[in-house]
């Protein structure tokens, strides 16, 4: 390579005269930016909604009672003191699933940088009784302003309140009420498996999408849940909130070993989300690898003609003195400069696409209006396609560059 | 330096080799160009008077023999040499202009220029203004080559072969593509040039006229001086 007044000047010309040639080079290169760009944010977009969609409303690591190994009644200290005979029934204490010790943990999670949303949760199957009806739901008894953080049912409210929710009262979704005709206000009567009933008020009414939350979910306070659980102080689980989701299984691994808990990720309970958006990813590089090996023989056989069509003047700057580096180096340059271009073309107009297609919104659960793409421009994509861009345009420009530098003057003054 | 010849051969010959056939083209040329000569070489078609001017030109290299310009044997540089001394010793015109279709016509003649830095390249812009208002193409500085008629480019073209003050011009049928007064309107402005610059001038040439108007006649027949 010879960067010198002679080599720019003459690529820079080169470049002017031939502007037909030129702009066919930029805008195939502008397209290939414009096509990396607009396909990664889009494809990556859609990721980000996929993603959500699972973990929108669930905790990204889940703090459960460390697991029992079942013993044989016989391994038990007897609880009667005396020998004990086949099919003699014995009422042993039963062993509840649930963590007693939460609050000593809780000021540790909260410290962790990592943790951004800690929620102590009861949880367990009941029953709903509303007049002659009865229906097997799913309780969760939580702490509303933490439990919100993870669920964010305060703002899917159709009726009602979430965060304020006091003792005695019940959300629920709007699926279960449609079902049931409750309305805001209702009494409903639950019953815990150990036999405890509570009388409830419906005070919010909320519709997420998401069947599993809409339909055979309620949300109690922490304490109703505690005492229809039956459970005291205790907790049944303790949802996280991290910071980078998809750290969740690590930092879940690294908790494994410091805290007495069966502890589980999100990623290891949907091994599928992750091996969905692995094959969505190499499909998407595929058609980008694709596109940038098509642009490339593009711009290479554009700057082959060029050459080509320059064989005569090439052999006279060489029999003026002209070297095969500097002569190489003018096709190069002109490479380089044209890929430079066609990223300044292709950025701007991707960026703008993505724009446009950003304000595109359509009607979403509850009738909201929601955008169809996320759309989160990554800089870091900008930068890298523009430097694959200028990569092929310098590899392409290279072998008809090093063709020109190997121009025999003899050859084509004796010609023509 | 004074009497050290411009350039000189000793004994050269030149073979060229396709596949194993041998096609010998010149045979033991030996003979000095002095300083401020205009010679011609005449010799029919095939008689290899291009070779030989592509040898002098270290375009090409000699299968056997030597070739000293200004003193110094060429046949020890390297290619970067060889272009070097081409770019600083030597001036080169063509049958055909060869002009860039890109550049003007003085960022033509100044092409020679260009490649030493943009500061010798400003340095000979008034003298190659002066040269091509000389040879009568003071209105057409900034016009492209294709806007000139044949004449006129070849013109541009022996102005540029002394852009880089050149110790030797190496011309090659410079008439040759020109009808015959623009041919006469070349050949004598590269006669005066030659007088007035002092700069020497060796043309091949297939026309006996101005083969008889030159210093001296180089005639070629079968590869060998006659």
């Amino acid at each position: 390579m010879k960067l010198n007044f002679f080599t720019l000047s003459v690529a820079l010309r080169h470049l002017r005269y031939g502007v037909g040639q030129s702009l066919l080079t930029i805008g195939v290169i502008a397209i290939s930016v414009l096509l990396i760009i607009y396909l990664r944010t889009v494809i990556g977009g859609t990721q980000i909604r996929i993603v959500d969609s699972v973990t929108g409303s669930i905790p990204h690591i889940v703090l459960e009672p460390a697991e029992r190994t079942p013993i044989g009644a016989w391994q038990l200290p007897d609880p009667t003191g005396r020998t004990l005979y086949i099919g003699e029934t014995v009422n042993l204490p039963r062993a509840q699933d649930k963590i007693d010790d939460w609050r000593q943990w809780l000021p540790a999670l909260e410290r962790d940088p990592e943790v951004t949303v800690v929620s102590p949760v009861v949880s367990g199957n009941v029953f709903m009784f509303r007049g002659a009806r009865r229906e097997s739901v799913r309780m969760s008894g939580v702490i509303a302003e933490r439990h919100d953080r993870i669920v964010n049912i305060e703002e899917k409210l159709v009726e009602g309140r979430f965060l304020q929710m006091t003792t005695g009262e019940v959300a629920l979704g709007a699926t279960l009420a449609a079902e049931f005709g409750i309305r805001m206000r209702d009494k409903l009567r639950l019953l815990g498996p150990e036999g405890r009933s509570l009388s409830v008020t419906v005070a919010g009414i909320y519709e997420t999408g998401s069947g599993a939350l809409d339909d055979g979910q309620i949300f109690l306070t922490l304490r109703d849940g505690q005492s229809l659980l039956e459970l005291g102080s205790a907790v049944s689980s303790v949802g996280l909130r991290v910071r980078d989701l998809y750290q969740a299984e690590a930092i879940a691994e690294s908790m494994t070993t410091r805290l007495p808990f069966k502890i589980r990720s999100w990623i290891a309970d949907n091994p599928n989300v992750f091996r969905t958006l692995d094959a969505q990813d190499q499909t998407i590089n595929m058609v980008l690898i694709s596109t940038i090996i098509a642009a490339g023989f593009g711009i290479a056989s554009i700057l082959v003609m060029s050459v080509t069509g320059k064989y005569r003047e090439i052999g006279i700057l060489k029999a003026m003195g002209a070297t095969p580096g500097e002569i190489q180096t003018i096709f190069v340059v002109e490479g380089f400069l044209l890929a430079v271009l066609g990223c300044m073309v292709g950025i701007p107009v991707g960026i703008g696409l993505l724009e446009a297609l950003s304000t595109v919104r359509v009607p979403g659960p509850g009738g909201r209006m929601t955008e169809l793409f996320v759309i989160q421009i990554d800089p870091w994509l900008l930068l890298g396609a523009s430097a694959v861009a200028v990569t092929v345009g310098v590899i392409a420009a290279f072998f008809p560059a090093r063709r020109a530098g190997s121009v025999d003057p003899m050859q084509v003054i004796r010609g023509s | 330096m004074a009497d050290t010849p411009v350039i000189e051969l000793r004994g050269v010959g030149k073979t060229y080799y396709n596949g194993d056939i041998a096609t010998p083209v010149l045979f033991d040329m030996s003979f000095e160009v002095g300083r401020g000569e205009f010679v011609a070489i005449v010799g029919g078609s095939g008689s290899g008077k291009t070779t030989l001017l592509n040898l002098m030109g270290l375009l090409d290299r000699p299968s056997m023999g030597e070739i000293l310009v200004d003193g110094r044997n060429a046949g020890t540089l390297d290619e970067p040499g060889r272009a070097s001394v081409r770019r600083d010793r030597l001036g080169f015109i063509f049958q055909f202009h060869y002009l860039l279709p890109e550049f003007t016509v003085i960022e033509n003649a100044l092409m020679p220029c260009r490649m030493k830095g943009r500061r010798f390249q400003e340095e000979q812009e008034p003298r190659m203004r002066a040269l091509l208002e000389k040879v009568g193409l003071g209105e057409k500085l900034d016009s492209r080559p294709a806007q000139l008629s044949g004449g006129q480019q070849q013109r541009v073209a022996v102005v540029r072969s002394l852009a880089n003050d050149p110790a030797l011009v190496l011309a090659d049928e410079p008439t040759g593509n020109l009808d015959t007064r623009s041919g006469r309107v070349v050949f004598d402005l590269m006669r005066s040039l030659s007088r007035e610059s002092g700069t020497t001038f060796v043309m091949v040439t297939h026309d006996d006229n101005f083969a008889l108007e030159a210093d001296r006649l180089i005639r070629i027949r079968d590869g060998r001086i006659e």
